[in-house]
Formats: structure tokens, sequence, C-alpha cells
């Protein structure tokens, strides 16, 4: 007899995948999602639906709508809201010593990060794709509004990975993605092709370049590569995230 | 109880964890089989690194550490049978002492978790039915409900890191009692503390850490008994240190002596329990005032370092 055949038989249960992603997913939407959070990601979508609106008055209110919902959309809104909740689902966890809880579980550890990819792009692409797209639509140009649905929700996914896997790997992880917001999917993505092409906000926009009568800066890029990208991008995040997760030590 | 259920439960061979230049745990052997162990040792001793370690939280620097036979920081199946009340006194803010145990039941796969909470939590003394989050719990009960989803899953082997922090009497001589009564079962409980006499009441065996090193291991009488006949050092203050001193020599009752400015004076002492019978009577002989009494390194960090040097 093994020291093994001692055990209870309620600790020789077989983990079942579906219901702890399920138990950890839900948890992880109830830790990541409060007030301010939710205010502050509404109040930048707002802010796009009220530039689609100014953009009706345009000229050209189709392309005024496409540097809107690009520029500030794609540029900011997506990325920071992406930023504010995809680095906290599992970094508040290490911050408040809360990981101790979910590590030593009989859980595969790619189960976590994937839940908390999962939550993240819950919360934050209907806050921030539905605006965008009512942004297109309050500006009349109709036919960006799918275009820009498809682009954003796959840029939020890629970003939510991206830094779901920031927030494990690195202290202070909000602020280095502020500063890759910032300096690298703006600043050095319009500074020359060579770096835009490694942005991306480049491969979102391209989706959204698909549109007729729209020139969209950066939007270069090929839009079936963007479609295979940006979920890549979101899986790469995903799977960094869940080899730190493996091998961190938890406090 | 079978022969297999004798085995030791967890192994630490040759354990040592640093971080940078620190070394938290030293070279650290050890093995436990069922019922309480206690891990006694002061604050920033290692208990925690060693806790941690134990469980897979944290990996070994160097040496192996075995759980029910098996590595616990590379395998997950073996965390099933493993339960951890953290030091941490931080909980998840948004749920009620129910839903957060019935996570660590869901994510246990264990058939019915409700259920499962319920128990758990009705066996630490809290009301299943209660709906407050738990940032409303007092520290008392939020330690209760680390203790209840440590249990939930009816775990072999169980690591309670400080589980008495925050308790009232009552309540901690209840969370003692369901330790005992986990060990008794077979389930091997290791206990950590830093506080004496919570360690004495858990049970007879204990390991004893300081300074990241394993000062002592056994039962717990023989510490008591060699607390009891180590050296222990005394600060008088007197207005006659040296007719003091000359007389508690010339009685034997202290080893050594040293004058300390004009009235103070450190006694070494074999018998602490005869110093104190001796001091006030032989004080009054040489009609001296004892102006203040101090032992020194009577605390438990003295204790521990003794137990180091030997």
């Amino acid at each position: 007899m093994s020291t093994m055949d001692t055990l209870p038989a309620a600790s020789a249960e077989r983990p079942r995948t579906a219901a702890s992603l399920g138990a950890l997913y839900r948890l992880l939407l109830r830790t990541q999602v409060t007030v301010p959070r939710l205010l502050g990601i509404v109040a930048l979508g707002a802010l796009s639906v009220l530039l689609g609106v100014f953009a009706r008055w345009d000229d050209d209110p189709v392309q005024a709508a496409a540097e809107a919902v690009t520029s500030y959309g794609l540029g900011f809104v997506v990325p920071l809201a992406a930023l504010w909740l995809g680095t906290a689902a599992i970094g508040d966890l290490v911050e408040d010593r809360l990981l101790v809880y979910l590590w030593l579980k009989p859980v595969p550890r790619w189960q976590l990060p994937a839940a908390a990819v999962l939550a993240t792009i819950t919360v934050v692409a209907p806050l921030t794709a539905l605006p965008l797209a009512a942004s297109a639509l309050a500006a009349g140009a109709g036919e960006l509004a799918v275009a820009v649905l498809l682009a954003a929700s796959l840029a939020v996914c890629a970003y939510a990975g991206l830094f779901v896997a920031a927030g494990l790997w690195l202290r202070r992880a909000a602020w280095w993605g502020l500063a890759f917001v910032l300096l690298w999917e703006n600043a050095a993505a319009y500074a020359s092709e060579g770096t835009a092409r490694f942005t991306l906000t480049s491969w979102a926009r391209s989706i959204v370049a698909t549109a007729p009568w729209v020139d969209v800066p950066l939007g270069g890029r090929s839009v079936v590569a963007a479609l295979f990208v940006l979920p890549a991008v979101a899986v790469a995040g995903g799977l960094a995230a869940t080899v730190r997760y493996r091998r961190a030590d938890v406090d | 109880m079978s022969a297999a259920t004798r085995e030791p439960r967890i192994v630490a061979e040759g354990v040592s964890r640093w971080f940078g230049t620190l070394v938290a745990v030293s070279d650290v052997s050890f093995d436990i089989g069922p019922g309480v162990t206690a891990l006694l040792g002061p604050n920033g001793a290692g208990k925690s690194t060693m806790l941690r370690m134990l469980c897979g939280l944290a990996r070994p620097s160097r040496g192996t550490i075995r759980v029910l036979g098996r590595d616990p920081r590379s395998d997950v199946g073996v965390t099933r049978s493993i339960g951890l009340v953290p030091q941490q006194g931080s909980v998840f803010e948004p749920l009620t002492a129910r839903e957060f145990v019935r996570l660590t039941a869901a994510l246990h796969a264990l058939r019915d978790p409700d259920a499962a909470a319920t128990a758990a939590l009705e066996t630490v003394g809290l009301d299943p039915s209660d709906t407050r989050r738990l940032p409303a719990y007092s520290k008392g009960m939020r330690q209760r409900v680390k203790v209840a989803q440590g249990i939930v899953h009816d775990p072999v082997v169980l690591l309670l890191d400080e589980p008495l922090t925050g308790l009232d009497p009552r309540q901690r001589a209840d969370m003692i009692a369901l330790f005992r009564r986990l060990g008794a079962e077979g389930r091997c409980v290791l206990v950590s503390s830093h506080v004496l006499d919570e360690v004495e009441r858990l049970g007879s065996r204990i390991l004893v850490m300081s300074q990241g090193r394993l000062a002592a291991a056994g039962d717990f009488r023989e510490l008591r008994a060699l607390m009891d006949d180590r050296p222990l050092r005394v600060r008088v203050r007197t207005d006659r240190p040296r007719e003091l001193a000359g007389a508690l020599l010339e009685a034997g009752t202290v080893v050594s002596a040293r004058l300390d400015g004009d009235e103070g004076l450190e006694l070494d002492t074999n018998d602490a329990k005869g110093l104190a019978r001796a001091l006030a009577p032989v004080a009054r002989d040489r009609d001296a005032s004892l102006l203040e009494v101090v032992p020194l390194d009577a605390d438990l960090e003295g204790v521990f370092r003794y137990l180091v040097q030997r």
C-alpha cells in the first residue's frame, strides 16, 4: 500500500479543465472590474463617440471619422484600456500576495494567464470597440463601423495578451506599458515605416483601411496578415505569461 | 493506522534558499510524519520561506523536498493533497467567505463545492450563510476563513503559517483542538509559530528554526528542559553592587558577575530559579537596595540563540 492510497476520496478527484478555467475567469472578472476602472474606460469610449459627432460636420466626414477612430481610438483608447485591466489582472494578485491561493491548486498553469486574457478581453472589448464603432456611425460613416469593430476587437485581444504577460514579468508594469503605448505604439509608429510594421496599432489600422474611400494613417499592412498577427500576439502573450507563472516564486 | 500512513509525508534534505547574498534557509534536513508538528522560531528565522518551499511555492536553491514522495514544485498533481494557510492577511476582497472557500473547492474539482465550503466554514466556527464580503470580517474571522480554505479539500498534508495570529483565546483553543484532531486522524499537520506557549499546546513534536538553520528537532519536553537548564544573564541595579556580587558568588548562586558603572551588575547563572529565590535575601543581608532586576536573553530569540550555539 503506497502513501497515496491513503488520500481521502475528496482530494483524489481529477481536475476538470472547463470548471477550473471558468472559476478563475469569474474570479478575475470580479477582482478586475471596479467602479473607477469602468468609469475611466467608459469615459475614454464616450470621448471617442463625441469625436465622431464632431466629425459629422467635417468636409469629408468619413475620412475625418476614420482618422479619429484610428488615431484616438486605436492609438490610445484600446491600448490604454487594455493596459489598465491587463496589467492588473494578475499583477494585482502578485502585489496583494493573493497568488498563493491560486498557484497551489491542481490546475494546469496555463489556465490563470488564459483566464486573465479572457477576462480582460471580456471587459475591454465591448467598452472600447462598440463606442469606436458608434463613433463611426455618429459621423455618418456607417461603412467604417464593421471594420472598426473588428479592428478594435482584435487589437484588444493582442494588447490583452501583451499586458497580462507584462503584469507577470515586470514590476511597475502599468508604467512600462504606458511608455510602450506612448513611445512605441504612437511616436515610433509614426517615425518610420520600418518601426511601424512592428507596432500593433498599424496592424489594427490596416483592418480599418479595408473600408472604402478612406486613407488610414499607418494602415498599409496586409489585412489578411493583420487577421493572423493580432490573435497570434494574444496567444504569444498568454504563453509568455504562462512561462513566467510556471517559473515564478509565489509570495 | 497502517504502516504506509506512518511513513514520512514530508522530507527535506539539505535544503537551502538564498536571495542574493541573504541566506534565508541553510542546509535544513528533516522528515515529518502524520500528526501535528510545530515549526518554531522567531520572526525572520526562515519559517515562512521553509513552508513556501515545502508546498512548492518557492524553489530551493539547493537540496530536495518531497511531499508524499513527489516534488511539490514541479508536480501540480500533488497539490491536491496539500492545504496551505499562508501568513499574509490578504484575501479576495470582492468575495464572501463562502465564495472564497467555494472557489478553493472548485479549483480542487470537488464534486460538490458548495457542500464542501459549507462544511469547512462550519468546522472553523463561521456562518456559511453570512453574506458580508471579507473586508467586513474581523482579523480573527478572516484567519478562520483562511483555515477553512486550507482544509476544504480534506488534504493529507496541511501547512499553516502562523495560523493563530489575530485569534482571541477561545478561538485559539478551538483552532488548536482542530489541528490536533486533524493530526490524530492521520494527517500531517505542520504549524509554524513564534509563540512558545502556542507550540506547547499544539503537540509534542517540534522543529526549531533560527537564523535559517534547524536549531533543534524532537520532543517539546526536551526543549523545555534545555531551556530551563540554559545559562541566564541578569542585569541588577543596586546601591551596593560589589557587596552583592561577592555574596552571590560566595553562595554559588551565580557563576560570574561583572560590574557595570557605579550601580550596575551583570550576573550569569545556570540556575535561574535559584537566583530568583536567593537575590532578595542576600541583598537584605548585605543591606543593599535592589533598584532594578532585568533578565537578559529571556525572550524567545535568546532561547533560539542558545539552541543554535549549542
